[in-house]
Parts: structure tokens; C-alpha cells; sequence
């Protein structure tokens, strides 16, 4: 069909297209202890041997700042292009429980002006210079990027400087935002079919931290609640260098670019980062069954939602094997069990971190497929076909064939991972592994523990992740009233 | 010459609210497209080879003519169906033996349909270029178009017509080319649920039949893998393909006429707008000076039109002008989702902007910095696989020079403010314009009548 825009259904936090989607929490109210996350360190090095290479390895120059700044560099000179990418260590789970939204409404508030560059000169600097931009709020990171030609990079070095430094926002600014964010939720949630599904949808009724349990885009009256205090206060407590990673890759002379860095960067001063609040969910010991009403769409949708395993841990790797076996392609059993065997639906969406990929976030997470159905089919039905599909992969190890197949598909997909928005996926994949593992080199270990997963893993992995309950069903009913 | 003129803007930026100034970048840095090897077979199939990037990958692309503009009046989305039976198995291999053999590759397999072309496309792992190639041929050459698939096919189709049809852009896109296209197939964006339930097994592989064959075909390899090894494996594997006799498509009459639609969605808390008017194709000479004008006016974020109905007043999120080409023809519009009670002030505001850029040329510095953004843009779209082979198609399939993409650059380099102010009166005449609103008739219907009669359009 020949729309203009491909409007996928699937629709990830709408920032894609247009610059700055943002979804900003505010300074956490930090709850209890947070036990911290298990180390993905010490479980990759637990998980494969210490000397394993990939077949494609990625260069990686990593170092600290004084003041706390993680750089990572990484060169590739394919082209004359080179990404700038920001990452602060502030998601968007973490947010006042009176300002949800908030996170991604202070995205959009770093490009309303800074100290040495006012409101639309930070996005002029990037497209009249010939890059491009954009600004994303996830799970557990909020980002800056820039893809310029390599000869702007000093240019654009400085400005992400500039705003790391300080911001300059009005209430004017802050208000006009407000209203471009409220039009943001609407076209991509209130006046959509299937708006949030599943992403925003699923994580509320699963989950039962409310950090991760909460209306990441915002309720439009907490959306208009916030302050420029607000912002201040948020600005002030998350986005210091030592919250945060520094990526430069793509085509950039090395002897010029820690000069640079140093230059602009080293200044900036560190400050006391609160820590994360605790942001673990209870084991789920009962299957959950949910249903939600959409009055604007025309069939009923589902989805299935698991808990991950812990960033790093072997059956996590185990998960990301088991995502190319269940979900990822035509060949997948999912696939085949509801599309081509039982025509239940003609595709099936799905794996993990559905606002990223299975690497860049830090948890905790849901594993989801999901599938668009037609009213003559019960959700009882859908979900006894999945089960057709997954429960062989709790029952018994898989054959040879399927787990070098799944290998393939990983890796392929790994490299399509890196190679996202002009190489921009790679910068992702650094500053994700530099902010949670604090190693940007454990890219490198991806490949080797794709590769070091097992049959007798993946049928343990199975068994205790993917049981039933440890799962939550959400059955979507068109609920229009004409 | 232009960056220092372009530096001197930036430092005017910035002294305009603060104290320190961005350092100017550096000289443009050299780029060259990447080298191409292209031949033919005996059969007619072009065959274009880019040996290109650090990634062990390939994209591999079947392009054929054939697509939605190739559908009779009553078979709109006839080739949507014929896209998922390729999908369903060869003479020799059934649907999951070829889906299970793709992913082995590191690849899926993908039928894509479009207005004017159809391709298979896989991204496979580099080392694995020579059996990709051999499975698209396969597939080409010997669908087996099961029959046992089609109900199943048919209600997928169904539901996504559904699905599209219970969303505003779609719908709004529907209007707005049957405007200006009228039956023709560019006019007929979405299926009809009636047509589909008529589609036959013989209709979708007689489309196929007729269209398909080596010598509308064009094969694109772009990634890494053995050039010489690879072009043994094309000759091998297509030469013995055959030719299809095609059918000469209905020409285009694409309608320029100030008018009003209105789609109502009771409730509906945002409109979708469309308005536009035919424009150029990519044959034109005036085609990159309205590329360069479209960004400056409302293609990207930074651009007139963005400026001021987001970052001024707040009333959408992610509007956008888009020049839409088919051969021969193509189509200026600007697209947005608006809060419902400003959805006339936003269409003043577009028209306020419109006619601003028709009165008085840009400055210098905004043109140079646009100029430079369309240049940029150029070198990212060329430096990947997926662009590589989207920049080549679009070359072959709008029949452009052999150095179109080679002297791109230097074209937009040369776009003037007295171009844009030429282009913007020959070409974007808000006078002309078709106007589609997809929202609230109680809440938007009045306000609209001060850009003409509104006709209300009744929903499919």
C-alpha cells in the first residue's frame, strides 16, 4: 500500500521522524535501597572465555574524564560521516509520581537553548551544517545524537558541551513545549488505534513497581503541571558528566578529536547524582490475564508479556537466542504456529525492549509478542497456539539446526543493530555498555556469548522464564461505538 | 565559498544571545559515491554491483516493474496479494523451507510492493551473497502460488485494510491523492474491503505472469562479497529467466484545484491535514531547486513551516512537507497532525508561510545552510546498503542521466534565492491547492469555509 509515511503499527516512542520527542522524569523520590544491578561483567566473564573474539570487532578507545565524563571513541571511516551521541543515565521510568511524563517532556527542553546557543540554534547548528539529529527518552537512558559530516564534529562537540554546561529555558519555551509534547501523546496514543500498543500498554499492567508500571508519555494534566523549577531541578540533579557518556564514531582523526573533548568537556563540573531508586519487580508467581477497551480501533489485538532474566547473566544471552528461535523472521515458531500453520494472524511482533533492542537497556524488562487478530479467534485461542510454539523449548532441547539458524539470525541482526540510522547504532551500543556494564569494550563480547548459548541453556532458560506465570496477557478489544 | 559565508551566520546566531560562538567547521570533506559495476544479460536483466562498507553484509534487491499502478479500477491491493503469495513457497520448496533457508542466509526474505515497483529484497550476511542470490532467483522465477493459501492471505489483507482504514493519516492520504490523480492508480492509495474479498488465485499470479521477467528486472548487490564470484552466480542463476510482455500503464493526469475536504471523525482530539498540489518529477530540471526549496520551507525540523506551527504555537509534533514523485509526475505536500480546535489557524499559518517564501527570497545565509543540509543528507543517504540501493532505483526508475547522482551535489550547490523565489511561484501556489481535513466536523467544519466551500466527504 502507498501512504506517504509507512505508518507502522508498531510504532516505537515516536521520535524518529522529528527532532526532539522527549519524555523527562523528574528527580527521583529515592526509594529504598536499590540493590544493585548484577554486573554484567563478572557474568559474561562467568558465561564465556575471557578470550573470545567476534568475527566483527569494533575498535573501541574508552577513558574517563576528571570530572566523572565517560568518552568513548570508535573509528570507522566508510564515510565522511561521523556520530556525536550524548547518554544520560536517567530513563524514563524514573519520574515524580505527580509529573509522569516528565523525563520525556525534559528531553525536548534541551533543545530550547543553552548558554552560548538559544532556542532552535542547537538544531540549526546540526541541519544547516548538513547532519542531521534527535533526541530519544528510553527505559534507562535519555540520548543527544548528531550524524554530521566529519568536518563539523568540532562544531558539534562544542554544543553538546554547551548544554551539558547549562541550560537557558523560559517559561515561554517551556509552555510551547508543553503543547508540542500534548500533540506528540495525542498523535502517537489518544488519537490513535492501537496508540501505545504495546509498548506503553503492556509495561502498566504487567509490572507492579511503580516505576515501571507507570504512563511513561503522561497524563496531560501532569504534562502541564511542570515548572521551569521543575526542569531546573531535573537539569541539576541528572545531567552531569559523570551521569553521563560521551560517543564519537564514524570517520574523525584521533590525534585532534581528545584535544577536543578535553577542550570543551573537561570544565564542566561533576555533582552528586542521586542514586537509582529501586526499580525491582517482585517475582511473578500467577499468570495475570488483563483486557483494555480501544474505542478507535477496528480488531482485537494481544499480547504476551514475560520478565526477563538480568542484564548480562546467561540467561539473558539465552533470551536473546531465544527471541531469533520464537518471534524474529518468517522461519520463526511463532511465525509459523500462528501465521502460516493457523492463520490466526499475518505477523508477529515481539522480543525485548520493544523502544530499543535487546542490548541497550538495563533493566528490569519484558520479553512480549503480539499479534493483531480478528474477532472470530479468542484471545484463549491465540494464547493456546503460542503455547504450541513455546512450550517445546521448555520441554526439551532444541536440534542443531534451529540453534545454528538462531545463531546466524542473532548475528546478522547484531551487526543490523550497529549499522541503525548511518552507523548511529553503533554510538547506542557503546554508551550502552559504557553506562551499565561501565565497559563500552563488552560490545564486543555480544557475538561470543550469542555463540556460547547452549541447547540445555535455552531449554533451563525456558522453563524458568518463559512459564506461564511468569507471564501477563493482554487481550486488546475494539471497543468503537460505531 | 559558501561555508564562510555560512560561518559568518552562525557567528550572527550567536551573538545574538550569547557570548561564545560555535567553532566553524572545517573544509568539506571529500566524498566520492561508491563504485559501481553494472552489465546486462542476454535476457534483458540489469545487474548493478557495489562492492561496498565494513559490515560483513549485503543487500540484495530484485526490482521489477510492476506495482499498485499496474492494478485495474476495481483490484486496488490485487498486488499486496500477489506480494504475500510470492512469499508462500516455490516449485521446489514450501513457505517455511524458503523462510527457514533466508534466515540461514542471516536474512528474511521480503516481497516489498510499491506504486511503480515491486522488489525482493534480503540482507544477508556478507559471505553468504552468492546463495541469497540464488534464492531470489528462485523464488522469481518459480512461485508457486499456492491456492491453499489465498483465504488466509486474502483476510491478512482484510485486517490490515481494516487497520489502515481506522487511522486518520491513511485516510487522509486517500482523499488527498484521488483528488489530484483521480482514478488513476496513484489516486487509489487503499483497498476497497469489497474488491478484496473478489480477489482470485488466477488474478494475482496472471499480474505477476504478465509483469515479471528478466527484462523488466533489475538485480542490485550492494555490500561485501566476491564481485566475480557473485556475477557467476547471477548469470547462472537469472539467465535462463524469461521475459514478461507487460501492459503500457494509464498515463497520470494529476489535477491541480482549490478545494476543500473534509473527512469527519467525531471526537477525534487531533485533525490530520493535507495540502498540496501537483508539482514536478525528478525529470524536470526545476526538480532540485524544489528539493532545496521543500526543506527550506517545511521539510525538516528547522525549516519555515516547522518553526512556526510547532516550536512557535505549539500546535503539532511532527509536521512535514514531502515532495511525493512518480514517474513523470509528482505531487508537493505538507502533512501534519494538529490539536483540533487550532486546526485553522495551523492551515493559515502554512498558507501565511507558503506565501511569505513566494513574496521575498531567503536570505543568503538560510539558503546556504539549507543548501548544505540537502548536500549532507545526500552524502548519509549514500553510506549505507539499504540507501546505496534506494538512490540507484530511484535513478533507474525515474530514467535519469547516469551522472544524476554524481553531480547531485553541485546542482544543490547552485540553487540561488532567486531559484527558490521561481520555483516557489511557479510550483507552490496555495491558490491551487487541495486542501484535506481527516477531524471533528462540529468542532473544525465552520472554520474551514475561510480557505473555500467544504465538501464532506462520506468514509469508505
Amino acid at each position: 500500500m502507498r501512504t506517504l509515511a509507512c505508518l507502522s503499527l508498531a510504532l516505537a516512542l515516536g521520535c524518529a521522524h522529528s527532532p526532539p520527542p522527549a519524555q523527562a522524569p523528574s528527580p527521583p523520590p529515592p526509594v529504598a535501597a536499590p540493590t544493585p544491578p548484577p554486573s554484567a561483567d563478572a557474568a559474561a566473564a562467568r558465561f564465556i572465555p575471557p578470550d573470545a573474539k567476534p568475527a566483527f570487532e569494533i575498535p573501541v578507545d574508552a577513558y574517563t574524564l576528571a570530572n566523572g565524563l565517560k568518552v568513548v571513541l570508535s573509528r570507522d571511516t566508510t564515510a565522511p560521516i561521523v556520530t556525536v551521541a550524548v547518554y544520560y543515565h536517567i530513563g524514563l521510568r524514573i519520574e515524580p509520581r505527580n509529573r509522569t511524563g516528565f523525563a520525556h517532556l525534559f528531553e525536548h527542553m534541551m533543545f530550547q537553548g543553552s548558554e552560548n546557543l538559544g532556542k532552535l540554534a542547537f538544531i540549526q547548528l546540526v541541519q544547516r551544517n548538513g547532519g542531521i539529529l534527535n533526541g530519544s527518552t528510553r527505559f534507562d537512558f535519555t540520548n543527544y545524537f548528531e550524524v554530521i559530516p566529519s568536518n563539523v564534529l568540532d562544531t558539534v562537540l562544542w554544543a553538546e558541551a554547551d548544554r551539558m554546561r547549562g541550560l537557558k529555558v523560559t517559561q515561554e519555551n517551556l509552555t510551547n513545549q508543553q503543547g508540542v509534547v500534548k500533540s506528540e501523546v495525542r498523535v502517537n496514543v489518544l488519537n490513535r488505534p492501537y496508540g501505545g500498543w504495546p509498548w506503553l500498554t503492556v509495561p502498566q499492567l504487567a509490572n507492579k513497581n511503580w516505576y515501571n508500571a507507570h504512563n511513561f508519555y503522561g497524563d496531560l494534566t501532569d504534562l502541564d503541571a511542570a515548572t521551569l523549577q521543575d526542569v531546573e531541578k531535573f537539569f541539576k540533579t541528572y545531567y552531569a558528566p559523570n551521569n553521563a557518556v560521551l560517543v564519537v564514531s564514524g570517520s574523525f582523526d584521533p590525534a585532534q578529536v581528545k584535544p577536543l573533548v578535553s577542550r570543551y568537556f573537561d570544565s564542566i563540573p561533576r555533582a552528586d547524582v542521586p542514586p537509582i531508586p529501586d526499580l525491582t519487580e517482585p517475582p511473578q508467581t500467577e499468570e495475570q490475564w488483563k483486557a483494555v477497551d480501544d474505542k478507535l480501533a477496528q480488531r482485537p489485538a494481544l499480547a504476551v508479556a514475560y520478565h526477563m532474566p538480568p542484564r548480562g547473566s546467561p540467561e539473558f544471552w539465552a533470551m536473546a537466542l531465544i527471541q531469533q528461535i520464537l518471534v524474529a523472521g518468517p522461519d520463526s515458531r511463532l511465525y509459523q504456529e500462528l501465521v502460516q500453520k493457523r492463520g490466526l494472524t499475518g505477523e508477529v511482533g515481539g522480543g525485548a525492549n520493544l523502544l530499543g533492542n535487546q542490548f541497550n537497556y538495563q533493566g528490569p524488562m519484558l520479553w512480549m509478542a503480539y499479534v493483531f487478530h480478528d474477532a472470530s479467534h479468542n484471545p484463549k485461542e491465540i494464547v493456546s497456539a503460542m503455547d504450541a510454539a513455546i512450550e517445546p523449548l521448555r520441554q526439551a532441547p532444541v536440534d542443531a539446526a534451529t540453534l545454528e539458524r538462531a545463531r546466524v539470525k542473532a548475528r546478522s541482526a547484531y551487526y543490523a543493530d550497529l549499522e541503525t540510522m548511518f552507523g548511529f547504532g553503533r554510538a547506542d551500543l557503546l554508551a550502552a555498555h559504557a553506562l551499565f556494564d561501565g565497559d563500552a569494550g563488552a560490545v564486543n563480547r555480544i557475538e561470543p556469548s550469542l555463540l556460547a548459548v547452549t541447547p540445555e541453556l535455552i531449554q533451563r532458560t525456558a522453563q524458568e522464564w518463559l512459564r506461564p506465570t511468569n507471564r501477563t496477557v493482554v487481550a486488546l478489544q475494539p471497543a468503537g461505538g460505531k | 565559498m559558501s561555508r564562510t559565508v555560512l560561518a559568518v551566520a552562525l557567528l550572527a546566531t550567536g551573538l545574538a544571545t550569547a557570548a561564545e560562538t560555535p567553532p566553524a567547521p572545517g573544509p568539506t570533506p571529500p566524498f566520492e559515491l561508491p563504485a559501481t559495476t553494472a552489465f546486462t544479460l542476454k535476457n534483458g536483466l540489469k545487474v548493478t554491483l557495489v562492492p561496498y562498507g565494513a559490515v560483513p553484509k549485503t543487500d540484495v534487491s530484485l526490482a521489477l516493474q510492476l506495482g499498485n499502478a499496474d492494478e485495474a479500477a476495481n483490484q486496488t491491493g490485487l498486488a499486496d496479494l500477489m506480494g504475500k503469495l510470492l512469499l508462500q513457497g516455490t516449485t521446489k520448496r514450501s513457505a517455511v523451507q524458503v523462510a527457514e533457508a533466508a534466515a540461514g542466509l542471516g536474512g528474511e526474505l521480503q516481497a516489498n510492493v510499491r506504486s511503480d515497483q515491486t522488489s525482493l529484497d534480503i540482507e544477508c550476511l556478507g559471505d553468504s551473497t552468492v546463495d541469497a542470490i540464488r534464492l531470489v532467483a528462485e523464488v522469481a522465477r518459480t512461485p508457486a502460488f499456492p491456492t491453499a493459501e489465498l483465504a488466509r492471505l486474502r483476510g491478512d489483507l482484510q485486517r490490515e485494510v481494516a487497520i489502515e482504514r481506522s487511522q486518520q493519516q491513511p485516510l487522509a492520504e486517500e482523499l488527498f491523492f484521488r483528488a489530484i490523480y483521480g482514478n488513476h492508480p496513484y489516486g487509489r492509495v487503499l483497498p476497497v474491503a469489497a474488491e478484496v474479498d473478489r480477489f482470485t488465485l488466477e488474478q494475482a499470479k496472471a499480474l505477476w505472469t504478465r509483469f515479471a521477467g528478466a527484462n523488466r528486472a533489475h538485480l542490485y548487490v550492494v555490500g561485501r562479497f566476491d564481485p566475480a564470484a557473485v556475477r557467476a552466480a547471477v548469470e547462472e542463476a537469472f539467465g535462463g529467466w524469461g521475459k514478461a510482455k507487460g501492459t503500457p500503464r494509464p498515463k497520470p493526469a494529476p489535477r491541480a484545484a482549490r478545494k476543500v475536504l473534509l473527512l469527519d471523525r467525531p471526537d477525534a482530539v487531533q485533525s490530520t491535514v493535507r495540502l498540496g498540489l501537483p508539482a514536478i518529477s525528478p525529470t524536470s530540471p526545476d526538480y532540485i531547486p524544489l528539493v532545496v526549496t521543500d526543506v527550506l520551507l517545511g521539510g525538516i525540523f528547522s525549516s519555515r513551516i516547522t518553526t512556526n506551527i510547532r516550536e512557535k504555537h505549539g500546535y503539532t509534533y511532527s509536521p512535514r512537507s514531502v515532495i511525493a514523485v512518480h514517474p513523470g509526475v509528482g505531487t508537493w505536500v505538507e502533512t501534519a497532525d494538529v490539536t483540533t480546535k487550532d486546526t485553522a489557524a495551523a492551515v493559515r499559518e502554512i498558507v501565511n508561510e507558503i506565501e511569505r517564501l513566494r513574496k521575498e527570497p531567503p536570505g543568503d545565509e538560510e539558503l546556504a545552510g539549507v543548501r548544505k543540509y540537502v548536500a549532507g543528507n545526500f552524502v548519509l543517504r549514500n553510506s549505507t546498503r539499504a540507501g546505496i540501493v534506494i538512490q540507484l532505483r530511484f535513478v533507474d526508475l525515474h530514467g535519469l542521466p547516469a551522472n544524476w547522482l554524481r553531480t547531485y551535489v553541485q546542482r544543490v550547490e547552485a540553487v540561488t534565492p532567486a531559484d527558490v523565489t521561481r520555483v516557489m511561484r511557479k510550483y507552490i501556489d496555495p491558490q491551487r491547492m487541495t486542501l484535506v481535513v481527516v477531524g471533528d466536523r462540529k468542532v473544525v467544519g465552520d472554520s474551514l469555509k475561510q480557505f473555500g466551500p467544504v465538501k464532506v466527504e462520506a468514509s469508505r
